[in-house]
């Protein structure tokens, strides 16, 4: 990186009669101090843009005679950059401009970065690695907006209708589904790495490898990575192991991906671990892989019982919580529940088990496969349903790895907004925004084939290596995600009410998801991709649309956005939730936000908000159950609240005023921000207005005759 | 007697049936709807009744409670019938 501008006075000696140069020192892009020559002017405007040597020639002189006038004598590359620039705008040479343009950062923006921590992401601690990230981000959220992308959708991104997500990670896939069959078979040899590591013929060997790779494919992706069926596939390498042993694993599984959080000092590995008690259909009889990445001559269906120890010890673990009793916030446990979880012995005490842990920690998440679809769910919400040629790849595991390439959100109050609650105009809307929303997914998919191409010299080499006779990324696998925030917002504006509030309000909504839908699917027919539509986590881009919206459509708006404007603790409800607020018994919550779910194949979710109570792990079995059989609903968690305290380091339930161990006031809350635990000190205020609305079930949860217990009822 | 609906899509093997046995009540004075799942009401309105697989007939009540219903599978006049009768 540069240095950025700093002007500072320096003295030296022209050569006389030197006239073309003047006593002025430029400060370079490399780290230099040269004088100045305004060859170099021409020189930049020929290599990067497209103007004539005459024009080029004309405007470093003007820039010459501007500097020169101003009898400054240290200029930096950035000033002369922009002088250029103003003259290139004079003559209406707007597209050269914006070839020339330079990008990076205001001084006082990275002061202020580097002073105070970064609210966008929660997932981001503080710290000199997370600044050096977060400035990196900048810049390349810069180069896509001026690069990658065309004007048309930069400009809608800008404006708010959509937000394309992760825009400083441009150069990479959005999220990733694993499977623990490569490394298994293949070991670990990766490109561009000193060392290759054969087939693990332990599995604290294998386990090694897994968070290794993890680590490498952190830094290719985005977002999330999702091992898929993580206790089925350690199996083999358990055959034989003792109770204890096998706890101990499950520990350091969880320990080695809960703490690379500290060891990159950058966001943490966003890890999915999915995890069955039964051996899900599509894997029974499938030849396992075992020690040394030979198969093992039995399939996984006879790994039953090995599975079953593996998942169980991991779940002791996690209802331990961390060393100050506190939720692990990753990886993230996804228990994968199909109609044969229900006729597998021991489910009983396993679901007891699990629920315990959703009671006491909240880490359970609760996936629901129903007939014959199974999901490897792997973002904060991304799972991809099973399709047939899914089903022919898991005949040789290996082969399952799939991709987001890239998430866009569309505003949907926003479209009510600019649609005056008129039907024809405001569904031919949402077609509008989705249209700018595929040509988004269109041009990141050119740039990253740009990348791609460049093979094991370019710099997504990881995701070229082919081992099994194709890329790592397999492209023509990748989906494209259409998220979409506020939809009951947007049923408020256009219909006068809330989706809670009347069937025709809620029927409204489901028109809307219905649309978006089946234009993904004709739009994924056209252009021989797939779309799919997404839940959004929406951590930020929530309360981004919502200050946006109250900026360009007050007064409107500042009827319509959730939270408290005085405070700025606005937001709009995540993607398609009931409101926060609203006061539904949660089992009905649960069915109703679940009709949502078959039209959003990239996988939903709906939270059950518990404040403090602890309800009984029995009434959460029951709960979970009733939610298969009875509801379309995809998947489920339980969130508490914590309180943690930094002075003794307890943890207690509920979010409190001081620590009720040592009353400190120096704690922390903890609960789910969208897909994930976290301190509540680090959400954005967006966030922390959905927190204060959340309604926490208190009515639909009561203490038992005895007094021990809570259950839902 | 509320509404009997029927939901279909355009390649399914057996909604020209449910079709013929819509058009066979709304002769006997029933009132029917037809949802088309290629379409966003009909999709929204089979998200809404949990309808995952075509041909599906849904018999209400005046109120919109569900008093029967068929999912994927045509059911026999007689058996609609059926369903009206012990209203
Ligand atoms: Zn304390």
């Amino acid at each position: 990186m540069i240095s950025v501008v700093e002007l500072r006075k320096r003295q030296r000696e022209i050569s006389a009669g030197d006239t073309t140069d003047m006593a002025l020192f430029v400060r370079t892009s490399e780290e230099s101090i040269e004088g100045w020559d305004r060859q170099r002017i021409v020189d930049a405007l020929m290599r990067e843009t497209f103007i004539d040597p005459d024009t080029a020639e004309a405007i470093s002189r003007e820039v010459e005679e501007i500097i020169r006038s101003s009898k400054i004598n240290m200029v930096t590359a950035p000033l002369i950059r922009e002088l250029v620039d103003a003259k290139l705008i004079e003559r209406g040479l707007e597209e050269a401009r914006r070839q020339h343009t330079r990008l990076g950062m205001p001084l006082y923006d990275v002061d202020q970065l580097i002073v105070h921590p970064n609210k966008e992401n929660a997932n981001v601690p503080h710290g000199p690695e997370a600044t050096n990230l977060t400035l990196a981000e900048t810049i390349k959220k810069e180069y896509a907006l001026l690069e990658v992308f065309s004007q048309e959708v930069a400009d809608a991104h800008m404006r708010g209708d959509i937000h394309l997500h992760d825009l400083g990670f441009i150069d990479r896939p959005y999220c990733s589904g694993q499977s623990l069959e490569y490394i298994k078979k293949f070991g670990l040899n990766l490109p561009n790495s000193i060392s290759m590591a054969k087939p693990a013929k332990h599995p604290e060997v294998l386990l090694a490898h897994m968070v290794k790779f993890a680590a490498a494919l952190q830094s290719h992706f985005a977002g999330a990575i999702g091992w898929d069926a993580v206790n089925i596939f350690f199996a083999p390498y358990l055959e034989g192991m003792g109770d204890a042993e096998v706890k101990q694993l499950a520990q350091m599984l969880i320990f080695e991906f809960s703490q690379q959080a500290v060891a990159r000092g950058g966001q943490a590995i966003f890890t999915d671990l999915n995890l069955y008690w039964e051996v899900p259909k599509h894997f029974r009889d499938v030849e396992a892989i075992g020690p040394k990445g030979e198969f093992t001559g039995k399939t996984y269906k006879d790994y039953r019982t090995e599975a079953q120890r593996f998942v169980w010890a991991l779940f002791e673990v996690y209802n331990e919580g961390d060393g100050a009793g506190r939720p692990f916030f990753f990886p993230k446990p996804l228990v994968h529940i199909t109609e044969d979880f229900f006729i597998t012995p021991g489910h009983e005490k396993f679901l007891h088990h699990i629920c315990e842990t959703a009671s006491e920690k909240g880490n359970t998440y609760f996936v629901f496969d129903r007939g014959e679809t199974a999901k490897i769910s792997e973002c904060c919400r991304l799972s991809f349903k099973l399709e047939a040629s899914d089903l022919e790849d898991a005949k040789r595991p290996w082969k399952m790895r799939y991709s987001a390439l890239q998430n866009v959100t569309l505003n949907l109050p926003r479209i009510g907004y600019i649609s005056g609650r008129d039907d024809t105009r405001l569904f031919e809307n949402i077609s509008r925004f989705m249209e700018v929303a595929v040509k988004a997914h269109l041009e990141k998919k050119a740039f990253l084939e740009r990348l791609l191409s460049l093979g094991e010299e370019g710099p997504l080499a990881l995701l070229t290596m082919s081992q099994d006779g194709e890329p790592y990324l397999r492209m023509h696998r990748a989906t494209y995600l259409i998220g979409m925030v506020g939809l009951n917002e947007m049923v408020k504006i256009h219909t006068g009410q809330e989706m809670h509030s009347s069937r025709e309000a809620f029927k409204f909504g489901l028109k809307v998801i219905a649309h978006m839908k089946l234009l993904a699917d004709k739009m994924s027919k056209k252009y021989g991709m797939r779309f799919v539509l997404e839940q959004t986590p929406a951590e930020s881009t929530a309360y981004r649309f919502a200050k946006l919206d109250l900026r360009f459509h007050s007064p409107q708006a500042g009827h319509i956005v959730k939270g408290d404007i005085a405070r700025g603790e606005v937001y709009y409800t995540n993607s398609t939730y009931l409101s926060n607020a609203a006061v539904i018994n949660p089992i009905e919550r649960v069915r109703q936000e679940g009709l949502f779910h078959p039209l959003i194949e990239a996988g939903s979710l709906t939270h059950i908000w518990l404040g403090e109570a602890k309800p009984s792990p029995e009434s959460l079995a029951n709960f979970v159950t009733k939610t298969f059989m009875h509801t379309q609903n995809d998947q489920i968690a339980f969130s508490p609240e914590f309180t943690t305290c930094n002075q003794c380091a307890r943890t207690s339930r509920g979010l409190r005023e001081r620590c009720p161990y040592c009353g400190s006031e120096d704690i922390d809350g903890i609960t789910r921000i969208t897909g994930y635990f976290t301190k509540i000190s680090s959400w954005n205020k967006g966030k922390l207005g959905e927190l204060r609305d959340r309604y926490r079930n208190q009515g639909f949860m009561k203490r038992k005759a005895d007094g021990a217990e809570v259950e839902f009822t | 007697m509320g509404y009997i609906k029927i939901f279909t899509k355009s390649e399914c093997p057996k909604c020209p049936a449910a079709k013929e046995i819509g058009g066979v009540l709304q002769r006997e004075g029933l009132r029917v709807l037809y949802y088309d799942l290629e379409t966003p009401d009909g999709l929204a309105e089979a998200a809404f009744y949990s309808v995952l697989s075509t041909p599906t007939i849904i018999v209400e009540d005046e109120d919109e409670r569900v008093l029967a219903g068929w999912r994927g599978s045509v059911p026999t006049i007689q058996e609609i019938h059926g369903v009206i009768r012990a209203q």
